[in-house]
């Protein structure tokens, strides 16, 4: 009997991304402490924070090597805020879905882009110019723009906010201030 | 196929597989009858006791007792001698032990029995010294592998023997699943009381194993049932698995290629050392005190499973002491005692020859996995470590 055909070694063989992202770049890690493993994404962005390039680095085993090339095949091309949306779902193989037990392996990829994406929006957090308060630091999401959305869409919850905007979809540390938002604006309309 | 993970199980030898053949066609009867049949099948059995006796040395016969593996002997060994002596709650063995006698010494640490770890060096190595000041009054068992299953290191069996009789009342048992038909093999001559071997590491079948338990030494059955081997374990006898075992002890026991297996395991260790910047050997490289078959080696700052997998892709097999590779998402517990860093026990491959590798299949090793650990390299996110040390090695 021959074993069965792996999806991830397919993967892992065909990684793609291998790498690092020339200057400038921004880089973000994922590391696990239980099993070791190490992976570092390079992210180059244009002005309208699309990403442009994206490469990494790893050393863990080959769920990760396979879903990290994968997520940066996902995001190539994107906004900040749509990559870090990718990364808010399970990652998908081509031929089905991961093992439960390995799902972590692939969050590190995802570790590692967010944080990737978060150091980015601190150095366009430093050269930020609005007059209004910028509420999502990860993603330089102003308080205007969020209030906006939920007039707009009749938001009523942190999920929509971030679903509508990308407001939260990266550290989280902002969830009390958009909850705030949240309920200010839902009680004057 | 090139397969160097003969220390995880190795092919059944064909004249094993002959010896074994008319046990699993004509020869179906049951040992226990007493009709031809049964006792034909019952003097098969004594002959396979008598194989196994003379190959590790035993002084009679009837201190073989047919078990179905390795960990089962070591169980009954340690779990047994507790049983009967239950006052008796001190245990003494080390850090590098095979899961079989490590996760059961530490279920019975929680179930308040008292383990005296003992620690090994960074070559895998014992300090004597250590085991003299554990052992005590009221040591009940002392267990202690022959061969390191990852490593291959050798421990002074026969020297700690003397120093257990010496320094304590302690039952010694040994496990011995690692060395049995790589190294020559002597009860007779050592203060080993019990001693665990396992018959699909030296090309018997999977699914026997032994425990000798020699002569005087008291052990409850471990399955209680009819009278099979002598009232110690209840249970049919697995005929044809040990007739296997027999025939593959003796085999071992005329065996005379060692020399060639160790010349073949130091070509690939030294041709990898010399080509490959970032590998380094785990465990003592003196002959005298380890395996001639097997070489761990890290590949520092990549990982081990990577290595794996390509090698499986280029048809090798070998084991890895990563923690992907594990169920419990730690590397090698052996590693970790010996102080290996992190970064090279993640990236540690365990290369076990046996009697059936050839120099071609060597050379083949040598010309596929440079290239992979060239691109698992590049692949690395430790680029600085790995630049300072490809510079200190140049």
């Amino acid at each position: 009997m021959q074993p069965q055909p792996d999806p991830v070694r397919e993967l892992f063989f065909d990684a793609a991304h291998v790498g690092e992202a020339r200057e400038p770049r921004f880089v973000g890690r994922g590391a696990s402490f239980e099993c070791g493993a190490v992976v570092r994404v390079s992210l180059r962005l244009d002005d309208a924070q699309r990403i442009v390039e994206a490469k990494f680095k790893a050393a863990g085993c080959s769920v990760l090597v396979a879903s990290t090339s994968l997520l940066i095949d996902q995001v190539l091309g994107k906004t900040t805020a749509e990559a870090a949306a990718v990364c808010q779902t399970p990652l998908q193989l081509r031929s089905g879905e991961l093992p439960a037990e390995r799902i972590e392996c692939a969050q590190l990829a995802c570790q590692a882009l967010i944080e990737a994406i978060r150091s980015y929006s601190d150095a366009a957090r430093d050269e930020w110019e609005g007059d209004e308060a910028l509420i999502c630091t990860c993603f330089c999401v102003s308080e205007r723009t969020i209030e906006r959305e939920i007039q707009m869409r009749k938001l009523h919850t942190i999920a929509e906010v971030t679903a509508a905007c990308s407001a939260g979809g990266g550290c989280r540390s902002c969830y009390p201030l958009i909850e705030d938002i949240l309920a200010g604006v839902n009680r004057e309309s | 196929m090139i397969y160097l993970d003969n220390n995880a199980t190795t092919r059944v030898a064909p004249e094993v597989f002959s010896a074994m053949q008319p046990y699993l066609t004509e020869l179906y009867g049951n040992p226990s009858s007493a009709h031809g049949l049964g006792r034909q099948m019952k003097s098969a059995v004594e002959r396979a006791r008598e194989q196994v006796a003379q190959l590790i040395g035993a002084a009679q016969s009837s201190e073989i007792v047919f078990t179905s593996c390795g960990s089962e002997s070591d169980n009954w060994a340690i779990g047994g001698f507790l049983e009967q002596n239950p006052t008796r709650r001190h245990i003494v063995t080390t850090r590098v032990e095979h899961e079989a006698v490590r996760n059961l010494c530490e279920h019975l640490e929680q179930i308040g029995c008292e383990v005296t770890w003992l620690d090994v060096d960074e070559r895998g190595e014992l300090n004597l010294d250590d085991l003299r000041r554990a052992l005590r009054r009221d040591t009940g068992i002392v267990s202690i592998m022959m061969a390191n299953n990852e490593t291959g290191v050798l421990f002074p069996i026969a020297e700690i023997g003397k120093i257990i009789r010496e320094n304590s009342d302690a039952v010694f048992h040994v496990d011995g699943v690692q060395a049995v038909g790589k190294v020559p093999i002597n009860l007779k001559e050592m203060e080993v009381d019990l001693f665990a071997l396992s018959g699909h590491k030296l090309h018997a079948p999977q699914g026997v194993g032994v425990l000798y338990v020699r002569d005087g030494v008291k052990l409850p059955p471990f399955i209680i049932g009819g009278h099979q081997e002598n009232g110690r374990r209840g249970g049919t006898s697995a005929v044809p698995n040990i007739v296997g075992l027999g025939a593959a002890c003796e085999l071992a026991k005329n065996f005379s290629g060692h020399e060639t297996i160790e010349k073949l395991r130091d070509k690939l260790e030294t041709t990898i050392l010399r080509q490959i910047p970032n590998a380094r050997v785990n465990g003592t490289t003196d002959p005298g005190k380890r395996l001639p078959n097997t070489s761990n080696i890290s590949f520092e700052y990549v990982e081990g499973e990577n290595i794996l997998v390509h090698l499986d892709r280029a048809g090798v097999c070998v084991s890895t002491g990563s923690a992907c590779h594990s169920t419990t998402k730690q590397s090698s517990p052996t590693l970790r005692a010996m102080n290996v860093p992190y970064t090279a026990a993640q990236g540690s491959i365990r290369f076990s020859l046996g009697r059936y590798n050839t120099e071609e299949e060597i050379d083949r090793v040598l010309e596929v996995l440079p290239p992979i650990i060239e691109k698992l390299v590049e692949m690395s996110p430790y680029d600085k470590e790995l630049k300072a040390l490809r510079m200190s090695r140049s």
